[in-house]
């Protein structure tokens, strides 16, 4: 007797583990958060992250750095995936073609900042040519051809070593602050970052909602409807794919002032998938979910270095399987969950729930979650 | 000419590797309509498993068969678990490519985990030695390479066109809601063909090691190749993976050694290039059936 009940006490706990597993599976629609909300957290984070440089290690700033130029490819690789739709595993190919291009140019006697519109140019006419052939591939055939690209990067990066210099990289004293503003190297490429990502944020933002956001997320969902709805949706997946391998391209950039070294072996595989999981970690089809994601990929690696040389890769392929079986929507969407009944309740909202970047995996959207929503 | 030919025995006897790989893919593809990612980082770890038992004392043509068994129960158990929960729409693709990310990632590291990442010595199945092929030479072990896989292809031939239990598969990858009213158990064809995969996969490691260097990441260019066979003979054809595989084995040993720009380090570039070429100019392939998109 006691025994039976003891099993289905247990039942009963599993039952209702299973039921809030099945709540993180569920998708969840932008938090409409008021206006006046909006930009003071977005004020206050950009203060916050302003400031803090000027307080802590040097190797902090160097680390949130890399969280800030992972952010920034992770908004640009998430716009394509995400929003889009479009599977991209070799934007490491664009982060090395920004990397090589900045540190090319600055060995050749260019000022550091001035590298950077041609590396954004460079990697968006290359996103854009890629872009046209990748309109006729689907789904797998684009995954194949981009891991294709991901794997071939190092090889072609140590065959052009006229440029390159090949296997052994290219080292370089850059991005030193000016005399004017009296901080230390570390800080001021930490600056330099954070206005990165805040022209990315704000970009990724505009793109991502009102008109062109829709059109992304139509072409997305249903490429035909949406070409009937009046959505050009070459022009639409050829851009997009061009802005991404953009925003990648600056990432690479912001990387050499940081790491102040290229070489061919940091741009494999490796780096694809990482990137691969940033936006799979963060949240699909969100822009804090970039941000979750770039501290994902940063720290993971720091952590578990202590462990094993395997144990990166290990946690980065786990947490792939993990979260798109128990939370396929990532941290921003565990976020959203948690935030939404206090959003809701603070005062100023604008009527209508927008339904852009709602996101889908599986086939599953957040709009119908929104409709829903609309309706009670 | 007679490096002609020893380029275009090399070619073929890489080529069959490739082609098996690219059949161990397009399996799985038939079976499950997705490409799995991790396709040979199991067939990587099935040659760490290999290596293993017979460092252990076990007989090398023993070892393999082992290893090709367990692959089985993984490729099997890895339908089971980790790609049926997501369906087999179109919609779920990403999430399965991502999850076949995951699980290749995984098998990387955890083959670097556990036996390092310093490489290892695997003995050739076949012994040391040429044989004389006309005015050119090849290898034991690439001869060996090469009718081995020859014999894996008529077995499997067998298998899918004169046994009943091929027929069942066959049907399950082609219609798996008719072949469920006629009541053959998809499911379980679907294991078994992942099953089968995963015991070609494991094949071509233990043939590949000895020439690659057996270490966590020795398969993913030989992956790159194999999905360029596939693509090339058309995806869901095993035939056409296989004269897919050859023909990138050949060519891609030709490049390297008539194409200056390309050489011997580049090769890899080879195989994007065929990869892009087939799939915007002959999407299905050679030998692969034409999709056509329905509204």
């Amino acid at each position: 007797m006691s025994d039976e009940r003891r099993t289905s006490g247990g039942m009963g706990a599993f039952g209702a583990v299973r039921q809030q597993l099945a709540r993180l599976r569920e998708p969840h629609a932008p938090l409409d958060a008021p206006t006046w909300l909006r930009v003071a957290t977005f004020c206050l984070v950009a203060g916050v992250a302003a400031l803090l440089p000027l307080y802590v290690q040097p190797y902090v700033n160097f680390d949130l750095s890399m969280v800030m130029i992972y952010a920034i490819v992770g908004m640009g690789l998430n716009l394509l995936t995400g929003f889009n739709g479009q599977i991209s595993l070799g934007h490491s190919a664009f982060f090395a073609t920004g990397a090589y291009v900045a540190a090319v140019a600055i060995q050749d006697g260019w000022h550091y900042l001035a590298v950077l519109p041609v590396a954004v140019v460079v990697t968006f006419v290359l996103g854009y040519l890629f872009g046209l052939p990748a309109l006729r591939l689907q789904g797998l055939q684009l995954a194949l051809v981009t891991l294709a690209l991901a794997i071939v990067t190092p090889s072609a990066i140590k065959r052009l070593d006229d440029f390159t210099k090949g296997q052994e990289g290219i080292n370089l004293y850059t991005a030193q602050p000016p005399e004017w503003t009296g901080l230390e190297r570390d800080q001021w490429v930490y600056l330099l970052c954070l206005v990165g990502v805040l022209v990315a944020w704000i970009l990724t933002r505009r793109l991502s909602t009102g008109r062109i956001g829709r059109s992304l997320v139509a072409v997305r969902d249903n490429e035909t409807v949406a070409r009937t709805l009046g959505v050009r949706s070459s022009r639409t997946k050829t851009m997009v794919f061009a802005i991404s391998a953009a925003y990648t391209g600056v990432g690479g950039v912001l990387y050499v002032y940081v790491v102040q070294f290229v070489g061919p072996d940091s741009f494999g595989l490796v780096m694809a998938i990482a990137f691969i999981s940033l936006i799979v970690v963060g949240g699909l089809g969100t822009i804090s979910g970039a941000v979750f994601g770039a501290f994902f990929i940063t720290y993971v690696p720091e952590w578990t270095a202590g462990i094993n040389q395997a144990a990166a890769g290990m946690v980065y392929g786990l947490s792939l399987i993990i979260f798109m079986f128990v939370m396929p929507f990532g941290i921003a969407g565990l976020a959203r969950a948690a935030l939404r009944p206090v959003v809701d309740r603070v005062p100023g909202k604008r009527g209508l729930l927008s339904g852009q970047g709602a996101p889908t995996v599986g086939g599953r959207s957040a709009a119908v979650d929104e409709e829903e929503l609309v309706g009670s | 000419m007679e490096l002609f030919l020893q380029q275009l025995l090399d070619g073929l006897a890489t080529g069959a590797l490739y082609g098996a790989l690219a059949l161990s893919v397009v399996l799985v593809y038939r079976a499950s309509g997705i490409v799995n990612f991790a396709q040979g980082e199991m067939a990587m770890f099935a040659a760490f498993l290999t290596w293993q038992a017979h460092t252990w004392g076990v007989p090398l043509v023993l070892a393999i068969g082992l290893s090709m068994l367990i692959a089985f129960a993984f490729g099997a158990g890895v339908e089971r678990v980790l790609i049926r929960p997501f369906g087999t729409t179109a919609a779920a693709h990403l999430s399965l490519i991502i999850v076949t990310l995951g699980l290749m990632l995984v098998l990387t590291s955890g083959a670097g985990w556990t036996w390092g990442y310093l490489t290892k010595q695997v003995p050739p199945v076949f012994g040391e030695g040429v044989v004389d092929v006309g005015a050119s030479a090849m290898s034991r072990q690439a001869l060996g390479i090469i009718l081995a896989v020859a014999v894996m292809s008529v077995l499997l031939y067998f298998l899918f066109q004169k046994t009943r239990l091929g027929l069942d598969m066959r049907a399950a990858a082609s219609n798996p809601e008719s072949a469920r009213l006629s009541g053959i158990p998809v499911g379980r064809m679907l294991m078994l063909g992942w099953g089968l995969a995963g015991a070609i996969g494991a094949l071509v490691g233990a043939l590949a090691a000895p020439q690659l260097f057996l270490q966590p990441n020795m398969m993913a260019a030989m992956l790159l190749y194999a999905f360029a066979a596939a693509t090339l003979g058309g995806f869901d054809s095993p035939v056409g993976a296989l004269i897919g595989g050859l023909l990138v084995g050949v060519l891609e040993n030709m490049a390297g050694t008539y194409i200056d720009i390309i050489g011997n380090d580049f090769k890899q570039a080879v195989a994007l290039i065929i990869i892009m070429a087939v799939l915007l100019f002959k999407p299905e392939g050679l030998f692969g059936s034409r999709t056509v998109a329905r509204v």
